[in-house]
């Protein structure tokens, strides 16, 4: 095989899997994801949320499930879901000797339980499960749209609320005295988590909507210190992942929600890895910048 | 009524979640005295690509789910043991993410038929075995044992790490071993509630326990009488309706956690009324400012 | 000065290369009840972490004799544990015995004299987080006194007490300092900090160090907590650093 053979057939595995309808619109869908998630997830990451981010979609399950049993459009289910989940996580947050963790625990595990039992009950039409993996390949032109308007929304949401972001993630105390409330902005992240997560839903199913919102800004984080460029990195890792997934599973023929996910979290790791080797052989580990307790 | 527990399999779950108790129910403590849900969490659902390898493999499943955990216990807890807390929950939710992709990836598409993903991220009474029974046993213990041995080491960590330091307790061993057990309470839950709902037997009980205790050694016993009451109950579901039992258990869990906290609400409601609040206490730290 | 427990020549300390406290010089003897005054930032908790080993100094010197011990402040998180007083006290024998053996009674009794000595012997079974806030502060301290430190640091004590937990404090700080202990005491409370031996004046570097009556002026308390305010000039700050430099 000649060197202009071996090019033009890297080419070709490239551009041939977007000809199809099937793979535009996953590829569509994929840009979305990486913007909101790249994006927000700087937010998550800083404000050490990724927690709430990878337990919420498992707590909108039953909404999901319910949907699709009832026969509704599954974002609608999906939303209705993540409110209840929403509320009872600040209901149970509230509980005096219990900590966000653990109250994050609780309810997910009992909203996910719950989905469990209606979706693998013997009533339930098969497929359902289906929702736990995702299907970005089976989107219809609705989704897409529907996926765009929201990710809009997230975006116009986080160029409006940015400076209140900085502020608190940055100094919660200092917000407090400056006439913020940090309330009210962490209430509007956790919504803005919320529908992004009705972004990334239907295409990479439940368990693997935290890989997009966690792990390209927990790369970013990795690599830069300064939020600008760190939020342009994370959508490019994102996009990259998110395209690399696709192909991945073209050419594999794997699960295509999984090989995202996987792609994303092996980029994450290999670069932590990388920045931990580099960090011991400098022996300035970056812990002692962070000890500082007040 | 009690038709269900007649059946041998039903009777080795019964078992199952009677053994398992002791130890989840002690640890569970611990995990929500120490803020480790999260940790718990990824470490369970963590093992599930080592059960997929081991059933396409045909080797042990608690072994290759007990590998996963110790590689997943081994990264994360070094950043845990930095009293790090943002970095840990990122990293923690990037392995487990990681480990989920990786499983349903070995599980579609290079073991298909060898494995039940449903069974192994759910539980299935069907599924358990006489070497679980021993296996949750051996933890129960080794649990238990630890507990009595480390817990005021872990306590007094856990209640104040800068002084606590500086009083000579060291506690990178013992927090170390902490994680370590919480890993291995992980992987004995696995055949009764699957990989997903570890939190079910090893979160929930000491948090819904939580808001009526006062001291340690009380919290403890009524965990674990908790978690067995509420294992068996979510058994006899999971026979009757046929459906996983990590499910019923995590439903049966969240349901008695909400009538505890529902209580415990009206309960205070109804002190406040009557006499002085009893958070009077709790409020010099929160007005702050010199004197 | 023969019983000096604690010796700080230059030290300067931080969390990377630029120092959040340097040039602390000052010596403690027993029985020297020390205030620490200075700003939120002003480096009072970087001192505390350098006295307790948990931050290495990266200038100067540093020397204390025997175990130094840290009363923090009460944060709401302590309150929601599940541990009578006398848990707490007994915390602080951990370090005293092998890691498989659990308290013996020689180290409740220890714990409960340390309870005793802070007026608390009736209160051993309840619940921390139940106690008013001075005598939290109190057990806390008898934590320490377990441990029989002769260096004690105390956290912004005073925080939020009323008047007579603080004079039962006031009591207490004395004793303790009349034992022979060496007290440092972070504190806001300029009127406060008169009453004690000394006082130290941190705003990331030494301001000043000495008796109150001496050096408790308007310059340091300037130079302590914002020199631009009242426009006080530089060499009046340094003026006031050469005077009590080697106090």
């Amino acid at each position: 095989m000649t060197d202009a053979v071996l090019v033009a057939s890297v080419l070709d595995g490239l551009i041939d899997p977007w000809r199809s309808g099937i793979m535009q619109r996953a590829l569509l869908e994929v840009v979305l994801l990486g913007a909101t998630g790249g994006l927000l997830g700087c937010w998550i990451v800083w404000g050490g949320l990724s927690y709430s981010a990878e337990a919420l979609p498992h707590a909108m399950f039953p909404g999901l499930v319910g949907a699709a049993l009832l026969g509704l459009p599954l974002v609608l289910g999906g939303a209705v879901g993540l409110l209840v989940a929403a509320l009872l996580i600040a209901a149970v947050a509230r509980v005096p000797s219990l900590d966000r963790d653990t109250s994050i625990s609780v309810v997910f595990t009992s909203m996910f339980g719950l989905g469990t039992l209606m979706a693998l009950s013997p009533d339930t039409p098969t497929g359902v499960s289906e929702l736990l993996f995702g299907d970005v390949l089976g989107l219809t032109n609705g989704d897409v749209a529907v996926a765009a308007a929201l990710t809009a929304v997230v975006l116009l949401a986080l160029r409006l609320l940015h400076p209140r972001l900085l502020a608190t993630t940055f100094d919660r105390d200092g917000a407090r005295s400056a006439g913020l409330r940090p309330g009210v902005t962490d209430v509007a992240l956790i919504v803005l988590i919320a529908v992004a997560t009705l972004v990334c839903v239907q295409a990479l199913g439940n368990l693997f909507v935290a890989a997009t919102l966690v792990a390209p800004a927990a790369t970013a984080r990795l690599l830069g210190r300064r939020l600008g460029p760190s939020m342009a990195l994370a959508v490019g890792i994102a996009l990259l992942s998110g395209v690399g997934g696709l192909l991945l599973s073209y050419h594999a023929g794997t699960a295509t929600g999984a090989s995202i996910a996987g792609v994303t979290v092996a980029v994450y790791l290999v670069v932590a890895a990388a920045a931990g080797v580099r960090g011991t052989l400098t022996g300035r580990a970056r812990g002692p910048r962070r000890t500082r307790t007040g | 009524m009690l038709e269900p527990f007649s059946l041998p399999f039903v009777q080795r779950g019964l078992w199952e979640v009677l053994l398992l108790s002791g130890g989840a129910g002690v640890l569970g403590v611990w995990i929500v005295l120490r803020g480790l849900a999260f940790y718990a969490h990824g470490v369970a659902a963590a093992t599930f690509p080592g059960l997929v390898l081991a059933a396409g493999l045909g080797f042990a499943g608690p072994l290759g789910a007990l590998a996963v955990a110790l590689v997943f216990a081994l990264t994360v807890g070094r950043l845990a043991a930095r009293d790090d807390a943002g970095d840990h929950s990122t990293l923690t939710a990037m392995v487990l993410v990681g480990a989920l992709a990786a499983g349903v990836l070995l599980a579609s598409d290079v073991f298909p038929r060898a494995t039940n993903v449903n069974s192994l991220l759910f539980g299935s009474l069907l599924v358990i075995s006489e070497r679980d029974l021993v296996i949750a046993g051996c933890v129960s213990v080794a649990v238990v044992v630890a507990s009595l041995l480390l817990g005021p080491r872990w306590l007094a960590v856990g209640f104040d790490r800068t002084g606590s330091r500086t009083l000579g307790v060291r506690a990178g061993g013992p927090d170390a071993l902490l994680l370590l057990l919480v890993a291995l309470v992980a992987v004995s839950t696995l055949s009764a509630v699957g990989s997903l709902l570890a939190a079910a037997v090893m979160v929930i009980p000491a948090a819904t326990v939580r808001p009526w205790i006062t001291r340690l050694r009380t919290w403890q016993l009524a965990t674990v009488a908790l978690t067995a009451l509420q294992g068996v109950g979510g058994l006899w579901l999971s026979a009757e309706t046929n459906a996983p039992p990590g499910a019923t258990i995590a439903v049966l869990a969240g349901a008695v956690f909400a009538a505890s906290v529902l209580a415990r609400a009206v309960h205070d409601r109804q002190r406040t009324r009557g006499s002085r609040p009893r958070t009077a206490a709790l409020t010099p730290a929160v007005r702050g400012g010199a004197r | 000065m023969t019983d000096v427990l604690l010796d700080l020549d230059g030290v300067g300390a931080g969390y990377d290369e630029t120092l959040a406290l340097r040039d602390v010089s000052f010596r403690a003897a027993a029985g020297d009840r020390i205030a620490v005054l200075g700003p939120n930032g002003g480096g009072k908790t970087t001192l505390f972490r350098v006295v307790l080993g948990e931050l290495t100094a990266r200038t100067g010197t540093l020397r204390v004799e025997g175990d130094v011990a840290i009363v923090p402040q009460t944060e709401r998180s302590r309150l929601d544990f599940p541990v009578s007083a006398q848990d707490v006290v007994l915390m602080g024998t951990i370090a005293g015995r092998p890691w498989w053996r659990g308290p013996r009674r020689a180290d409740r009794d220890a714990a409960r004299e340390a309870l005793a000595a802070v007026g608390l012997a009736d209160r051993a079974d309840a619940t921390f987080g139940e106690l008013s806030g001075g005598q939290r502060q109190r057990v806390l301290v008898a934590r320490a006194l377990v441990r029989r430190a002769r260096v004690l640091l105390l956290d912004e004590p005073y925080r939020g007490l009323d008047t007579t937990s603080a004079g039962r404090l006031d009591e207490l700080i004395a004793e303790l300092a009349g034992e022979g202990r060496t007290l440092l005491i972070a504190t806001h409370d300029v009127g406060q900090a008169r009453a004690w031996d000394q006082v130290l004046c941190l705003n990331g570097r030494q301001v000043a160090f000495g008796p109150p009556a001496t050096t408790l002026t308007a310059e340091t308390l300037a130079g302590t907590y914002g020199g631009e305010l009242l426009r006080v000039g530089h060499d009046g700050e340094l003026a006031v650093v050469a005077e009590h430099h080697c106090g």
